[in-house]
């Protein structure tokens, strides 16, 4: 259905990259190709985008990074609903941001490997709002497909950041607590665009 | 080519933390597959001061709101962007003084002479630095240092996290570094202090309106918009600390395949 086809994307040469990075490299392509892309209304490439990303990154391993040591004393029932109502939440909050693309190119700077058989694909973004921004994924191997489980934007990390954000409710009053905090943000109306 | 380098580090103070934790209700051995780098790894912040912080945060948050971003406001309508990024590039290039000692102190020479360099041209080509024709036409990249992350770099912790009233997000570490940039900011010597304070303002004033409504989005996601103000810039400081650590090879930037 989508297809990675000449948007302006430049890296080192494509024959050097890994398969990391080629991951990468093709799904930033995919993105600039749905936000390119008139003939599509905002609710279409929203779930489009919302594909894209629940087919690349792995929300499970996300959730559990985020949630750390109380993941074990949520329920397998907590945990589903989690890993639901995180990636909703999120989806918010990134699917607001990236609509407003203006001409962004993304170039991929290299990678490295981290702990654990990790590789972390370094990126740019060049022109634009966030002009100059350096953006890190992180990727793992599971089942034998390469799939992003942090990003770090300007050395911050997500999986970090909401670490320290959930912190406190967890702390107070455990899975329920976090969940109903979730629930109630996705609930709010949107901001106006 | 590459500008800055990003790099991790454990975090001690997590590792106390989770240490804690565990011997009550976890096997300590299971804590690591919870922390991507590794045992205990991650960024725990050390915040004692927090209800105090908090009450701060909140002044601030509203003095932002109701004054900082309205005046942001009104200079984004009047001024085009590619000023306002302009005046950016000449307020960091006054800064100067500030990054070339830091540089030095870091023992990083080559970037302090890179830093000299720029400052000469930009401040001569590039008319008192709006404009950028070290790195335009040279190639001469900027670095970003101050006497925070030289503590940092010869291995002062952070300290507790502190809110300044009005200058923000901070930790004791930070807090002495910005007291020994003021005064080793060099212009302030010889300018009137009413100079100084308006420079600063317009400064703020200018980046303030460069961030836009960035702040209000992320304040509206936030579940706790304090939390993750304090952990952005905690991780921020850090990256900008660790900013050698780790760094793209340029010869070979992508890892090469292991041999079959």
């Amino acid at each position: 259905m989508l297809c990675a086809v000449g948007v302006p994307i430049w890296a080192a040469s494509a024959a050097e990259q890994s398969s990391a990075s080629a991951m990468i490299q093709a799904t930033v392509d995919e993105v600039l190709v749905i936000l390119k892309d008139p003939t599509l209304d905002v609710a279409t490439r929203r779930s489009r985008l919302e594909q894209l990303a629940s087919s690349h990154f792995h929300f499970e391993t996300v959730s559990k990074y985020v949630v750390t040591r109380y993941w074990k004393s949520f329920s397998d029932a907590e945990k589903a609903e989690f890993i639901e109502v995180f990636k909703i939440f999120l989806s918010r909050t990134y699917g607001d941001r990236i609509e407003r693309y203006q001409d962004e190119k993304v170039k991929i700077l290299g990678e490295r490997r981290e702990g654990r058989a990790d590789v972390v694909v370094m990126t740019r973004i060049v022109g634009g709002t966030y002009d100059d921004a350096e953006v890190n994924y992180r990727l793992r191997e599971i089942d034998g497909v390469w799939r992003v489980i942090d990003v770090k934007i300007e050395g911050i990390s997500l999986v970090m950041n909401y670490r320290d954000q959930f912190k406190s409710f967890l702390s107070r009053g455990g899975a329920a607590a976090l969940l109903e905090a979730l629930r109630k943000k996705n609930a709010e109306p949107r901001p106006p665009a | 080519m590459i500008r800055r380098r990003i790099g991790s580090r454990a975090g001690v103070l997590a590792l106390a933390l989770v240490c804690t934790v565990s011997t009550t209700a976890l096997g300590q051995e299971d804590d690591d597959e919870f922390y991507l780098d590794g045992a205990g790894a991650g960024t725990e912040v050390s915040d004692p001061f927090e209800s105090f912080n908090r009450g701060i945060f909140c002044v601030n948050d509203c003095l932002d709101m109701c004054f900082l971003e309205p005046l942001a406001d009104t200079w984004d309508f009047f001024v085009p962007d590619v000023a306002q990024r302009s005046l950016r590039r000449a307020f960091d290039n006054l800064r100067f003084p500030v990054v070339f000692l830091n540089d030095l102190l870091q023992g990083k020479p080559k970037a302090a002479g890179v830093d000299l360099t720029r400052f000469l041209v930009n401040t001569t080509a590039g008319v008192g630095g709006l404009m950028d024709p070290a790195q335009d036409w040279f190639d001469l990249e900027k670095h970003n240092e101050d006497f925070g992350q030289t503590l940092g770099y010869w291995g002062v912790p952070p300290g507790p996290y502190l809110m300044l009233p009005i200058l923000g997000p901070s930790n004791l570490r930070d807090g002495i570094g910005s007291a020994v940039d003021a005064v080793t900011g060099v212009i302030a010597w010889f300018v009137p202090f009413a100079v100084t304070a308006s420079l600063a303002g317009t400064d703020t004033l200018n980046r303030r309106s460069l961030v836009g409504d960035q702040i209000s989005q992320e304040r509206a996601a936030a579940l706790d918009w304090y939390a993750a103000v304090r952990s952005a810039y905690s991780q921020y400081r850090e990256n900008l600390i660790q900013d050698d650590a780790a760094a793209v090879d340029q010869e070979s930037p992508f890892i090469t395949p292991e041999a079959p």
